[in-house]
């Protein structure tokens, strides 16, 4: 007898052909790929350079989603094991080591062949590499230490990371933009060399529009999620955000699609129809989800508790009017730039100066009025996790919201325990319940 | 008989209590600036008249504070040396200038700037690469940099105090390289666990008062009768940083470390800035150019469209094989702190280079206490024996 499923999240509709489009679009990438079109190894970028990539027709694949495939379908032992052998140490992050093995293996053993075990269809020998300073030092120093294993270049992309006070220096956001437009006219002339033929620069405009339409009707789709009962699960969020985040797809069919989760959500606004059955507790997730284990947040569905904003890593940038630009670069730099300082000039104002990736959580408890926030730090992901502690305690001191740590990892899987987890649930309720009296007495609405 | 207030006596005095001479000069009305990090812009300090420190970590004080801003997987350094500021050791500082040489230094300082009040802080930001831009980027922030240490002191930085400043920094710098020559006879005429002592004691000083110092100790040295013992290997230590005697004293039992290519050892002190029209184009080249930290992306030609291993090796590791062969080493430390990604992805790479140059090297990580001691005393002596068969 086949026993279903049990899910208790009540999924968008409008979620799964927005997800059929990117999965379509990712197996036509391979199919091209394997047929012999140049590939673009890429890091997450904050669209800085992917919609030059995509207005020049170039297939990308990205290491860190695939290094997630490789642990979800149990090959990355392997390439872990054969990173170790080859003297990096095992405390790097798991998704480069992944990549490290997996390289290793293709060039050293394979003779450049994608390995036979490879799910997906593997990552092919890429034309070069496109590596990004934003968030953390692995994502440059990874893709230069695959030069060990291919003689393929890499484009480092530079991302400045503006102090929130320092921000606010007169001429500082114009030097900031002096900087990402230069670099990306250069990297336009190094693209155009390595694939071979010249920027359409009208399709990069076109692309670089819809990118930024694409993001700011998802950006408000999320602002639907404040009403109460919150419409819209975090499990939606993680299924639909590719097509914005990596411009997977076609943008125009994304910026239909995304024009339709819209309709929906507000729809379940106005007859006030929830994610899961009975919100009670309504919480702000931070920062990778354990991918592995989705099914985990059912589990917590049943017990009320609704995932109602999570990882700003992952979300839109707070739009911003850039019609007057006319130069695709500068709009591209600008719109990339406001990833991360959208949210500076409110966190100043507030005086919590302590990382451009943690105040973000203060504004999502506040506006999305947050019971708690479920944090999950990895052991080998250390951007994602290095300002967690200090969000759990600027969200109990500034909010009363209290957080519940669950460890995790992003390749080993044995080190998230969803029973475990799911035994701190109840004692986490309590908590819960005791801030939301003391929220109430301090006066805060929720 | 040695004369404790001069030369190494003075430097040693110095290492065990770096607080003593900076609280003096606090008291005496000076202001006193911390930063973490070597590439911090220290001329702009000096040039108004500001006193830089630097802040550093103890291996021998348990992180307790720390743990409630850093987790516990993340760089032991700063791990320390925010929890050194947290429990008020450094409540002497007027001001702190922090910079993002490297993600933990980034994240350390927000959550420092957060729970700390001085009357000061910035943060400057940095590129990743050497190309135009980015050096354009680079000027700006120490621009912007300048604008705020203008605000705080109410003074002017004058294109003549900060050229002042970065000779007398250009001078340390020479200074250093000079002692560094006393490693070069066999054996050295000064010890590793000396050098860092001298070294660190700079770090707390004003920068005339340290170039007096290492005038002092060069001289001193280079006077020495019966030098140093002579050991079977003379050792180069590659690593994020080394400014702890107790760590190189487990190198030195067996070995002459003659080099080490270190924040907190010869790092800061390799190169120097070049005098340019506008002095901050000069401080940003050699900020950003100069100093050879993993952190920077370095390739054979800037924008390359071919790759090619042995030269990018080359790029990255090259001013290597210059110091081994003038320095006559036989063994090379790659010595990670654990947690430090721009050091730990290049470890197979530079394995590759030392090979390449037929330099036996082997690579150890310790997490930055003391209870890491032990284990890399075994490891180093199991290197050593490996080079002495």
């Amino acid at each position: 007898m086949v026993v279903e499923k049990k899910r208790t999240i009540n999924r968008l509709k409008s979620m799964y052909p927005l997800r059929a489009k990117v999965n379509e679009t990712y197996l036509k990438s391979i199919e091209a790929i394997q047929a012999g079109k140049p590939a673009v190894w890429g890091m997450l970028n904050f669209y800085y350079g992917d919609p030059i990539l995509k207005a020049m027709d170039i297939e990308v694949v990205y290491p860190e989603n695939y290094g997630a495939i490789a642990a979800a379908t149990g090959v990355a032992q392997q390439y872990l094991d054969r990173a170790d052998a080859e003297g990096f140490p095992t405390h790097l992050c798991g998704y480069s080591l992944t990549t490290l093995g997996y390289a290793s293996r293709m060039m050293k053993e394979l003779n450049g062949e994608i390995p036979p075990e490879a799910p997906f269809g593997g990552m092919p020998k890429p034309l070069f590499l496109m590596s990004s300073a934003a968030i953390c030092d692995a994502r440059y120093k990874w893709f230069q230490a695959l030069g060990r294993y291919m003689d393929v270049t890499v484009w480092p992309l530079e991302a400045p990371l503006p102090g929130i006070k320092e921000f606010s220096i007169e001429d500082y956001y114009d030097e900031m933009v002096k900087l990402g437009v230069k670099h990306l006219r250069d990297f336009v002339t190094f693209v155009e060399d390595m694939v071979g033929k010249k920027m359409d620069w009208d399709r990069l405009d076109k692309t670089t529009g819809l990118m930024i339409e694409v993001n700011r009707v998802w950006h408000e789709v999320n602002e639907l999620r404040k009403a109460r009962p919150c419409p819209m699960h975090s499990r939606d969020f993680w299924s639909a955000m590719p097509a914005a985040l990596f411009l997977a797809g076609d943008l125009e069919d994304s910026l239909r699609l995304y024009q339709d989760m819209y309709k929906e959500v507000k729809d379940r606004v106005g007859n006030h129809v929830s994610a899961i059955p009975d919100e009670k507790y309504r919480l702000v997730f931070a920062e990778l989800p354990p991918w592995h284990s989705l099914a985990f947040f059912d589990k917590l569905a049943e017990r009320g508790w609704n995932f109602v904003i999570e990882s700003v890593g992952y979300h839109p940038p707070i739009p911003l009017d850039l019609s007057r630009v006319s130069d695709p670069l500068e709009r591209i730099t600008k719109f990339s730039l406001q990833f991360l300082v959208g949210y500076y000039e409110d966190a100043r104002k507030q005086n919590v100066l302590g990382g451009t990736t943690a105040y973000p959580y203060l504004k999502y408890a506040r506006e999305w009025k947050c019971d708690g926030a479920l944090l999950h730090p990895l052991i080998t992901c250390r951007s994602a996790s290095t300002h967690l502690p200090y969000v759990a305690d600027m969200l109990i001191e500034k909010m009363n919201v209290p957080s519940l740590s669950i460890e995790g990892d992003i390749v080993d899987l044995r080190l998230f325990n969803p029973e475990d987890a799911l035994a701190k649930a109840e004692p986490f309720e309590e908590t819960m319940e005791h801030y939301k009296k003391m929220r109430r007495q301090e006066g805060f609405d929720w | 008989m040695l004369d404790k207030n001069k030369g190494l006596s003075k430097a040693r005095e110095i290492y065990l209590n770096r607080l003593q001479r900076v609280k003096e000069l606090k008291a005496a009305g000076k202001t006193i600036i911390g930063y973490p990090c070597i590439y911090v812009p220290v001329e702009m300090l000096t040039a108004l008249d500001l006193i830089p420190y630097q802040t550093c970590g103890d291996i021998k004080e348990p992180v307790t504070e720390a743990d409630r801003a850093l987790p516990s997987s993340f760089c032991p350094v700063m791990r320390n040396c925010l929890d050194c500021a947290l429990k008020n050791k450094n409540d002497f500082l007027d001001g702190m200038v922090t910079i993002h040489s490297c993600d933990p230094q980034e994240k350390t300082a927000r959550v420092w700037e957060s729970y700390t009040s001085y009357p000061y802080f910035h943060f400057i930001d940095m590129p990743i690469t050497v190309r135009p831009e980015a050096l354009e980027y680079f000027k700006s922030q120490l621009n912007d940099f300048k604008k705020t240490l203008e605000t705080f002191t109410g003074r002017k930085l004058s294109k003549d105090k900060l050229e002042s400043a970065i000779k007398f920094h250009n001078r340390q710098r020479a200074l250093v390289r000079e002692l560094y020559e006393l490693t070069k006879p066999s054996p050295p005429c000064i010890s590793g666990t000396e050098i860092i002592q001298v070294l660190k004691a700079l770090t707390g000083l004003p920068v005339v008062e340290g170039n007096d110092l290492l005038t002092e100790v060069i001289n001193e040295v280079k006077s020495r009768t019966g030098g140093l013992e002579k050991k079977p290997a003379r050792l180069l230590i590659w690593s994020s940083i080394l400014d702890d005697t107790d760590i190189m004293q487990v190198f030195e039992a067996k070995a002459n470390v003659v080099m080490s290519e270190s924040c907190g050892v010869i790092r800061a002190y390799r190169g120097e800035v070049k005098f340019t029209a506008n002095p901050l184009e000069g401080l940003a080249d050699y900020y950003l150019n100069e100093i050879t930290c993993a952190r920077t992306f370095r390739q054979a030609t800037i924008g390359e469209t071919r790759k090619d291993y042995t030269r990018d090796l080359q790029s990255r590791f090259g001013y290597l094989k210059g110091i081994v062969e003038e320095w006559k080493i036989n063994g090379a430390i790659m010595l990670l702190v654990r947690y430090c990604d721009p050091f730990a992805f290049e470890m197979p790479s530079l394995k590759d280079y030392f090979d390449s140059i037929g330099v036996p090297s082997t690579y150890i990580e310790y997490d930055y206490t003391v209870g890491a001691l032990a284990p890399l005393r075994t490891r180093i002596e199991a290197f050593l024996e490996t080079i002495n068969q």
